[in-house]
């Protein structure tokens, strides 16, 4: 069947007709049963005028260290840690993990990361479960470690993957809310949008007419459905006066959003990215795993693999990136 | 010094002659400053001095620094300063040190060698420790003139020069205002000091040393002042047109036209069998009817107006106090004497033009050179216990330029043939850029003050006897009193602060008592 014509001229037309004005339904492309019913109108922030007595953050890191196609190896990771008065008390790159993901390794992988979990025995493992495994993990420790007026930022939305156990979550969430801690997820770039058009940007400029272009301000969106989903309201928040970028918030349930937002704002700060929460920076650099790692966990493995007798070739003939060989070729 | 157990950073680049290290952002690292890296594995402490220092931050975001100063400036703008913290500015900022490696202690601490090697990966740098710079004692020579310096602290290690290096030449190079008055007078002390081992002629075009020299401890003994103008507690320079040469004229005449040197010649032809040296000058100066001495005399072969120039010159030579036609009176004799005994010698030519300067300079630096080569041919053993003696030169560009270089010269000749003989120069100038580059090149040790101008400062790192390449900019930084000493003994440029002369002065222990002469004992001789 011959293919239809898709210049670019056609492209250019229909998103023009997208991002030229705000109007049409809101929705989230990522989470289609997110409930909007926020008013959606950009409102004045104000700070809290002292920050949370902690601030955690958590963020998790993944590298593909080798990758056969039928096998891939990954290291995955969470990076945590804890200001206190702007002064970082806890840095923790968190433990390296290592799977090996691919044809015949489910079984195996599925009892490493269940943890007592009680994943199914059909629960397929990839990256995307091994990655929000760890940083659950991450946030679970946190949890327990975090004092009551604390603030836990996680570095995305609230929403985890469809794979773990929404009571075990929604659970953790409740007990934070209880203690008293704030748990607040951050998403830098978010599939929010409005008649097809990124809402964020959106609001952004709605609030530049409205408060001003140097206005902190935050717009309620809408909240999870608790019927499928870890209970979280959703905001959108510009943190500080000098922010580049506007970002989703989720809020656990059971906060004032415009409290919890006023916290976040007093750590969004940073005179090198005003506007986001700084610890999430550092949460991110240490989970962060780096070309070097990835090589280091390659020789690590590749020494092991030699111990027990596997040629050279062997390995080569399994992991080499013929991708990138055959783009030196040409 | 700070205490070698604060790290001040650690060492992650390049290669065995250079060396880069991170340090905090609040490290006040100064250039010129010296820094030891430890090697923990091999035992040695490796030496590095600071040639420049620069920003350093752990993010990769291109523009993340200038990112930061924009929105610190905005707050201040808006006059909300603090507004923007940077948080963790210690551990995200940092400063990064390039240094130049000089060489490692030996593990034993006792031998300082050139660097062939690497030290380890992300040694620890530290302030040096006092061990560290000993070694630098043995190089320093017997006359020092200031103190180490690293960064702008001093540290108490001497500095100085061998006085026997005085022979192998030495060049004071600074711009007006450095200090090279403050370190001549320095360097006249400890000529002095060194209590007749070494004796310097110091030609003073501007009469500025006299009054402060002499209040030197030791100027009694070792100090001996010739003045132009009358002045107290000097001798009255005089000395005789006959003594002088007429290379010596040529010298002291070298930026005249060519027409000039050429009425010179004729003139020359004209008295020299009749008078010695240049003392035709004195019936030339005399002549009433230049016109008809041109026509006559010298066959038309000079343009009246040359000759009417040369003519006001010599009346104004013969009619100097300094100069006399009466070879009696003159005082060359004791001046030889006087640097024969180790005396440093200082020529007052205040009232001097720079003209008859040069030509009481080279007249007396000739007879210099020539007596202690006569000294030389006639007895090695003698001229071994003579001291070595300097001629300290200011502007000396004036003679020791290419266009100067010739046969009549005597400072090329000095520079050229005077180490063996034990007579030096040393050359005070603001303009090395002036100096014949070959004539530089016998220069063993250099005093660098501080030097504006480029060309300066690249014409003295194709000279030095030590690498200068990485310190351009710290030669344009020095402050007043600051130097940088680079020479054949010293195993780099050590970085120096010179001795204010109030201080040196202050300090300067007088000179042992002479010993009282026993009375003869009589009885014993009787017995």
């Amino acid at each position: 069947m011959p293919l239809g014509a898709a210049p670019l001229d056609d492209v250019a037309d229909r998103l023009a007709a997208i991002l030229a004005g705000p109007s049409g339904v809101v929705a989230d492309g990522d989470d289609g049963d997110l409930i909007i019913d926020g008013d959606l109108t950009p409102r004045l922030l104000t700070p809290a005028a002292t920050p949370a007595s902690e601030v955690w953050a958590i963020d998790g890191g993944q590298a593909l260290v080798r990758d056969a196609r039928c096998l891939q190896v990954y290291v995955v990771r969470a990076g945590r840690c804890c200001f206190v008065d702007r002064v970082a008390t806890v840095e923790d790159e968190g433990e390296l993990r290592a799977h090996l993901v691919g044809t015949g390794q489910r079984g195996i992988e599925l009892a490493r990361v269940d943890g007592g979990l009680h994943l199914p025995a059909n629960t397929a493992v990839d990256i995307n479960l091994l990655r929000e495994r760890v940083e659950w993990d991450g946030i679970e420790r946190t949890l327990g470690e975090a004092s009551p007026g604390a603030l836990v930022l996680v570095d995305g939305d609230l929403r985890p993957d469809p794979r773990l156990p929404l009571a075990w979550v929604t659970e953790l969430l409740a007990d934070a809310t209880d203690r008293g801690i704030t748990v607040v997820g951050v998403t830098k770039h978010t599939s929010l949008s409005r008649g097809g058009a990124p809402l964020i940007g959106q609001l952004e400029r709605e609030a530049d007419v409205s408060l001003g272009a140097r206005s902190r301000w935050w717009a309620p969106i809408g909240h999870s459905d608790a019927r499928s989903q870890v209970p979280f309201t959703v905001v959108a928040a510009r943190l500080d006066p000098d922010a580049a970028y506007s970002f989703r918030l989720d809020i656990a349930i059971g906060v004032d959003p415009e409290v919890a937002i006023a916290q976040v704002a007093c750590v969004s700060d940073d005179a090198a990215f005003p506007g986001y929460p700084y610890p999430l920076t550092v949460a991110d650099r240490l989970a962060a795993c780096p070309p070097w790692l990835r090589e280091e966990a390659w020789m690590t493995l590749e020494e092991q693999l030699r111990m027990a007798g596997i040629p050279g070739d062997v390995l080569h003939r399994a992991f080499d990136d013929r991708h990138r060989s055959m783009e030196r070729a040409s | 010094m700070t205490s070698s157990t604060h790290t001040r950073g650690r060492l992650y680049g390049k290669n065995v002659l250079e060396g880069t290290f991170r340090a905090a952002p609040d490290d006040d690292l100064f250039l010129g400053e010296l820094l030891v890296a430890i090697d923990e594995a091999t035992g040695r402490r490796y030496l590095f001095r600071v040639v420049d220092v620069t920003y350093g931050h752990e993010h990769r975001e291109p523009g993340w620094a200038e990112r930061v100063a924009g929105t610190l400036l905005g707050d201040d703008v808006r006059d909300t300063p603090g507004a923007h913290p940077l948080y963790e500015q210690e551990r995200r900022t940092y400063r990064v040190a390039d240094c130049r490696c000089l060489g490692y202690l030996t593990p034993d601490g006792q031998v300082f060698r050139k660097p062939k090697s690497l030290p380890t990966q992300f040694s620890r740098v530290v302030s040096p420790e006092a061990a560290d710079l000993a070694f630098l004692e043995r190089s320093m020579g017997d006359m020092h003139v200031g103190v180490l310096r690293t960064g702008e602290t001093t540290v108490n290690v001497p500095v100085g020069i061998s006085g026997d290096a005085l022979a192998k030449h030495i060049g004071v190079f600074a711009t007006t205002g450095m200090g090279k008055s403050n370190l001549m007078m320095v360097l006249a002390a400890a000529a002095m000091q060194a209590n007749g081992r070494y004796g310097l002629l110091i030609i003073d075009p501007h009469g500025e040393y006299r009054t402060e020299l002499a209040r030197h401890p030791w100027a009694e003994r070792r100090l001996r002042t010739y003045s132009s103008v009358k002045a107290p507690g000097t001798s009255a320079l005089r000395v005789s047109l006959g003594e002088m040469t007429s290379d010596d004229l040529r010298t002291a005449t070298g930026d005249t036209s060519r027409a000039q040197t050429e009425a010179l010649f004729e003139l020359e032809r004209f008295y020299a069998s009749q008078y010695p040296g240049i003392s035709w000058l004195l019936p030339f100066s005399q002549l009433d009817d230049l016109v008809g001495f041109r026509d006559v005399d010298l066959g038309r072969s000079v343009a009246l107006s040359t000759l009417q120039v040369l003519h006001r010159r010599a009346r104004r030579i013969c009619n100097l106090d300094a100069i006399s036609a009466d070879g009696d009176v003159s005082v060359a004799s004791a001046i030889e004497r006087d640097l024969r005994e180790g005396k440093v010698v200082l020529i007052d030519a205040s009232g001097l033009d720079s003209t008859e300067e040069l030509l009481v300079a080279s007249f007396l630096t000739r007879r210099v050179l020539e007596a202690w080569q006569q000294a030389f041919l006639d007895d090695r053993d003698a001229h071994a216990g003579m001291p070595t003696v300097a001629v300290v030169l200011e502007e000396a560009q004036r003679v020791l330029s290419k266009a100067a270089d010739a046969d009549v010269n005597v400072f090329p000749r000095v520079a050229r043939e005077g180490r063996k003989f034990k007579v030096g120069l040393v050359a005070v100038t603001q303009q090395p850029k002036l100096v014949d580059p070959e004539l530089l090149s016998q220069f063993n040790t250099f005093f660098i003050l501080g030097l504006a101008d480029e060309r300066d400062r690249n014409i003295l790192k194709g000279s030095a006897k030590q690498d200068l390449s990485s310190l351009n900019t710290e030669i344009q930084t020095l402050m007043p009193g600051e130097c940088l000493l680079a020479g054949v003994d010293t195993p780099f440029a050590v970085p120096a602060t010179i001795h204010l002369w109030r201080d040196a002065l202050r300090a300067a222990v007088p000179p042992p008592e002479p010993r009282p002469v026993a009375a003869a004992n009589v009885a014993a001789m009787l017995d």
